[in-house]
């Protein structure tokens, strides 16, 4: 019964949130985007990084290729938008796909730099192609309906946190969890590691284009510099980590918590906002490694202790 | 086809060292066979290479009449073949059932697709090894003994038609020694061909029908358990030279 409840408070929150664009204002509703395509970005990496324990800098690539398949669709050969999100969504897949094979050989630290790699390597490519509108990068026509936009980022959120809901209560989701344990033990127990894998990581490439596609649209002008922006990967990954990797609500619950306190530290106090990020990694990784998740099942029972035991047991 | 296993002339080496050199032996169909030898004599290393872990060097094994000749791991484990580690590797941060769970959905023939069944056959299974009460705890919080009957789940539930067994034993107090040997002759009972690797001597007596040593990556000798447990070598390779 417990599980119906919460069914039913969060389909209440889905269906306020849809409401928004008649209640709030402009500037909420254009906060609202920014928050549901990094919330949902947070998700995209959750089932790489999260569930599969790679962590992932490429993800801004799948970004990228999916603002850049709308952009190419719209403006070269003028498409309609969601054949636009479809090319995006085919390209990030089959990135991820032929780049999964090669890099997710690779683990930990080592996976990690060489996906950041990627991102750098993108952005030179991207400026060279004169289909994408080289370093300059590309117009697209102009869509004044922010609440489609809102709409669609909202809709492509709950698309991606059911199916990470789905991935924690199937075979599938289990296997990935065995590799993030221990990935060898996984291959011994019957898991098709290298298959897993690189599937986890189209899944998490196409709900990151299908974003970077929406954005591309929303925006109306994107740059490679723009897209294939490290940065917006760091972030992801700061806002999955800080709400709870491997859970099926932490990310979303970490990216609105961080976006409200970054946006209101940024229009109140300039001067502490740049720095906001890395003292949320400062103080995630000292006091609360596993996340908001973990923290809300635990600090009831631990209370205080909780945060002194995560110091003491990771040693820092 | 008598022969569940056919292993001949398997080398592996590391660089330079020779861990395993020119191995041949075969495990008979609802056979124990006990595999002994010093430290450092290439036990685990050949285990390895029978379940996938490790590619060899040179030399095949047939399984069930089949080469496994660049079959990898997991592969092999839907086959049939089923290992424990001497090194446990558990899955520190799923609980105990989800960890056994896994072999269950993923070992033979795939696995059991059904998440509610093989959380069943799980549950199973981590009764007759005596963790039935633990299954809700993390892995990490179980303490040694409790790890190696995880591990022994673990396999167990993969269904496997070949069991490796690497030094299940080893950490545990005489009672449950005696109670992983009356484990394995239930396993072996239900039809499991089984190769066990062990130092508990009382182990090796009562379970193996046959038994293999290798002394520096070498199969020294093969044969009945109480002939190779007097046999000269053996029992020079153990405690070295008589002083003359």
């Amino acid at each position: 019964m417990k599980s119906t409840a919460w069914g039913i408070v969060l389909a209440v929150i889905v269906a306020l949130l849809a409401a928004l664009p008649w209640i709030g204002n402009t500037v909420l509703v254009q906060f609202g985007i920014n928050v549901l395509l990094l919330a949902t970005l947070a998700q995209g990496w959750n089932i790489i990084g999260g569930f599969t324990g790679y962590p992932s800098f490429g993800n801004s690539v799948f970004y990228g290729l999916g603002a850049y398949g709308v952009a190419i669709a719209m403006v070269q050969y003028h498409l309609p938008f969601w054949v636009g999100m479809l090319l995006g969504l085919g390209l990030g897949i089959a990135f991820a796909g032929l780049l999964g094979l090669a890099v997710l050989r690779l683990k930990g630290h080592y996976f990690a730099i060489c996906t950041l790699g990627l991102a750098l390597v993108m952005t030179a490519i991207v400026s060279n192609l004169e289909i994408a509108g080289g370093n300059i990068g590309l117009v697209l026509p102009l869509l004044r309906s922010e609440v489609l936009f809102y709409e669609l980022a909202l809709g492509l959120l709950v698309l991606a946190t059911l199916t990470i809901f789905w991935l924690s209560h199937s075979r599938f989701g289990l296997g990935l969890i065995a590799i993030r344990e221990n990935e060898e033990s996984a291959a011994v127990m019957g898991v098709n590691t290298t298959l897993y894998k690189v599937l986890a990581f189209m899944l998490s490439a196409a709900f990151t284009a299908l974003a970077g596609g929406i954005y591309a649209y929303y925006i109306t002008f994107i740059d490679p510099v723009g897209v294939f922006d490290i940065g917006l990967n760091v972030k992801m990954i700061i806002m999955a980590v800080f709400g709870g990797p491997g859970s099926v609500l932490g990310p979303v619950v970490g990216a609105f918590i961080l976006s409200v306190i970054s946006e209101v530290l940024a229009t109140k106090v300039t001067s502490i906002a740049s720095m906001f990020f890395g003292i949320v990694i400062v103080i995630a990784v000292v006091f609360m490694p596993r996340g908001i998740a973990h923290l809300v099942q635990h600090i009831k029972r631990a209370g205080w202790r909780y945060f002194i035991d995560n110091v003491r047991t990771h040693r820092l | 086809m008598d022969n569940i296993l056919e292993v001949s002339g398997l080398v592996k080496r590391f660089h330079g060292l020779v861990a395993v050199n020119d191995v041949s032996f075969h495990l008979k169909r609802g056979e124990i066979l006990g595999l002994i030898g010093p430290n450092g004599a290439g036990k685990t290393t050949l285990v390895s290479m029978v379940n996938g872990t490790l590619e060899p060097t040179e030399g095949d094994l047939m399984f069930e009449g089949q080469s496994m000749r660049g079959v990898p791991a997991y592969r092999r484990a839907h086959l049939g073949i089923g290992r424990t580690f001497q090194v446990m590797k558990p899955f520190p941060g799923m609980s105990v059932l989800e960890n056994v769970s896994v072999g269950a959905l993923f070992g033979a023939n795939g696995g059991e697709h059904n998440l509610g069944r093989a959380r069943e056959q799980a549950r199973a299974c981590l009764e007759f090894v005596g963790l039935g009460r633990r299954i809700a705890q993390r892995a990490d919080a179980l303490g040694g003994p409790d790890r190696k009957r995880l591990e022994l789940a673990r396999a167990l539930a993969m269904k496997p038609r070949l069991l490796l067994l690497d030094e299940v034993m080893a950490g545990l107090n005489h009672v449950e020694i005696e109670e992983v040997i009356e484990d394995i002759k239930k396993i072996r009972d239900q039809g499991i061909s089984i190769l066990v690797i062990e130092h508990v001597m009382k182990a090796i007596k009562s379970l193996s029908d046959r038994v293999l040593v290798l002394h520096h990556g070498e199969k020294i000798v093969e044969g009945g358990t109480d002939d190779v447990l007097r046999d000269p070598r053996v029992i020079e390779a153990y405690l070295g030279h008589k002083r003359q």
